[in-house]
């Protein structure tokens, strides 16, 4: 994000030709931007909340930061045992910070966040570089590593023999995994004795109809086209990748959304759901019912009164305030059940 | 008392390391946290952003960080780095699909010079799945008896049932504590 922001300024400042008058018009113009800029800031300021809260994150965090700094400064030259204390002040301080940073990094901007990451980096690397002049770390090199790193692998791999049955992974068909792949037209079903405990596949399906009864303990789809997928009570998580023009119903704990496009999905989620890479997905609340659903939620674990289908996070929209354009909450005119 | 013998007493006096829990999201680093320290499960929200956690095990201070692992926060993943004495990467054994992704986002790690000197544990995280892969599939996919330049070992674990998640913490504390408070 840093290096977006880089850019834009290069090629405002830098990258245009530099004839006196024109040169002049630029810095008129970028001046009137600047102060466009900053009337827009206030008057946001003054209304929003959020930014109210970036502020104040701002002025602590910066507060903070002199501190340490100052504690920093004030090493040089100070005796070992001053030192010592000084640096375990400012090493606690940082982590101080860093959990305030932690704790607020929902209502940060991705700029603001990066600039925050990127002074406490610097804190800690001012920090090691105190610590280094005041009792220099040469000293205390470890010997050795290539042998004891050695001895360690031999000794892991010693331990549980190879198993030679499987040697490339990686895309192969599993026997055990349950799930569906490579069929399209079809109406696809399994049973609840079928799914039980599962982590279902399902796979490069198009055109499909799929009806999961039962609780799998997880569910990933991946390259789905056009399908419509309802599944009983998830009890860890759904895992959804390159999936376009379909519908998704399911209970589960949390809903991981990857490379979607155009999917509707009526969710019962008693975490969260987000979103990454998406766009056009919209959500509704869970609305299938089949005769032993009110078992399969208690099979599950899953607490059948927290449902937060409406609260999606954009993993590529971290700004507070506004709304994500990637999903939407499905209208509910439009909205279906499922039998 | 010679300058290193009091260093080593120093480090000793604090025990106190820095762990950074890293991985594909979905992997289970958060459920894998907050299940070593006895919290709820059944409530963990994906990551946005990073969770820090400090507990006392066997005598040390662990601050541990748990940092999100989709691909746009991958990027942050650096600004992590910093004095980490162990790291501890933890896979999804039944997500064949993503095993090379996880492989190379790995192997790129290792090649950080700001965890040169971290311990490697790798969880092989959700045994209790049916189609989950046995620790050596998983060691063979992610190619772990190629890597020389750190102390590795890898556990098979789950974090729903908590199964191992002792042993596999227990061996990272045993080796930095070997290398950082009783080397010589
Ligand atoms: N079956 C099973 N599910 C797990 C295990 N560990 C984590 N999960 C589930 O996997 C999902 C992702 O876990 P989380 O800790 O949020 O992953 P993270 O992105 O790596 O922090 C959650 O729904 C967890 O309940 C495990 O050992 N077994
Ligand atoms: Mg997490």
């Amino acid at each position: 994000m840093d290096a977006t922001v880089e850019m834009n300024m290069e090629k405002g400042f830098n990258g245009e030709n530099c004839a006196p008058n024109i040169q002049e018009r630029l810095q008129k113009r970028n001046q009137a931007r600047i102060e466009d800029a900053e009337r827009k800031k206030e008057t946001k300021q003054s209304q929003s909340v959020a930014e109210e809260k970036g502020e104040y994150f701002s002025n602590a965090f910066n507060t903070e930061r002199a501190c340490i700094d100052e504690l920093l400064s004030n090493c040089s030259g100070a005796d070992r045992a001053v030192v010592t204390q000084k640096l375990e002040e400012a090493t606690a301080k940082t982590l101080q910070l860093q959990k305030f940073l932690s704790d607020s990094i929902l209502f940060l901007t991705p700029y603001e966040l990066s600039k925050a990451q990127a002074a406490l980096q610097k804190l800690q690397s001012s920090i090691a570089e105190t610590r280094e002049e005041a009792m220099p770390k040469k000293k205390f090199a470890f010997r050795g590593r290539t042998k004891a790193s050695d001895k360690v692998s031999a000794k892991a791999s010693a331990a549980a023999p190879r198993d030679s049955a499987v040697t490339k992974v990686d895309g192969a068909p599993n026997p055990k995994q349950c799930g569906f792949t490579n069929m399209s037209n079809e109406l696809l079903t399994k049973t609840a004795e079928e799914v039980l405990n599962q982590d279902m596949l399902l796979t490069h399906l198009t055109n499909c109809k799929v009806r999961l009864y039962g609780t799998p303990s997880t569910l990933h789809l991946k390259h789905i086209d056009n399908c419509e997928i309802l599944c009983g009570p998830v009890s860890t998580s759904v895992f959804v990748d390159h999936c376009s023009n379909s519908t998704l119903v399911f209970p589960c704990q949390q809903l991981r959304t990857h490379h979607t496009t155009n999917t509707q999905v009526y969710l019962h989620v008693t975490s969260r759901a987000i979103i990454e890479d998406c766009h056009g997905v919209s959500f509704a609340p869970f609305s299938w019912s089949y005769p032993t659903l009110h078992e399969d939620f208690a099979v599950s674990g899953l607490n059948r009164d927290t449902n937060n289908w409406s609260q999606v996070d954009d993993f590529n929209w971290l700004a507070a305030g506004t709304p994500s354009p990637n999903w939407s909450v499905l209208r509910e005119e439009d909205r279906k059940t499922f039998l | 008392m010679g300058l290193r013998t009091i260093l080593k007493k120093m480090k000793q006096k604090e025990r106190e390391m820095r762990l950074l829990m890293l991985g594909l999201d979905n992997a289970g680093k958060t459920t894998i946290l907050k299940k070593f320290n006895g919290e709820d499960i059944t409530t963990i929200s994906p990551t946005l952003g990073f969770n820090i956690k400090t507990l006392e095990h066997k005598g040390f201070k662990l601050n541990i960080w748990d940092v999100g692992g989709q691909k746009s926060l991958r990027s942050y993943w650096r600004n992590y780095f910093e004095s980490t004495d162990g790291l501890v990467w933890v896979v999804d054994s039944a997500d064949r699909l993503r095993l090379e992704d996880c492989r190379q986002e790995l192997s790129a790690l290792l090649l950080e010079e700001r965890l040169a000197g971290a311990t490697l544990l790798v969880f092989a995280n959700k045994q209790d799945l049916p189609g989950a892969l046995s620790k050596e599939a998983i060691k063979d996919a992610l190619a772990l008896d190629e890597i020389k330049s750190h102390h590795w070992c890898i556990i098979d674990c789950s974090a729903v049932t908590g199964e191992h998640l002792l042993a596999g913490v227990d061996w990272l504390l045993d080796d930095i504590a070997a290398r950082i408070f009783t080397s010589d």
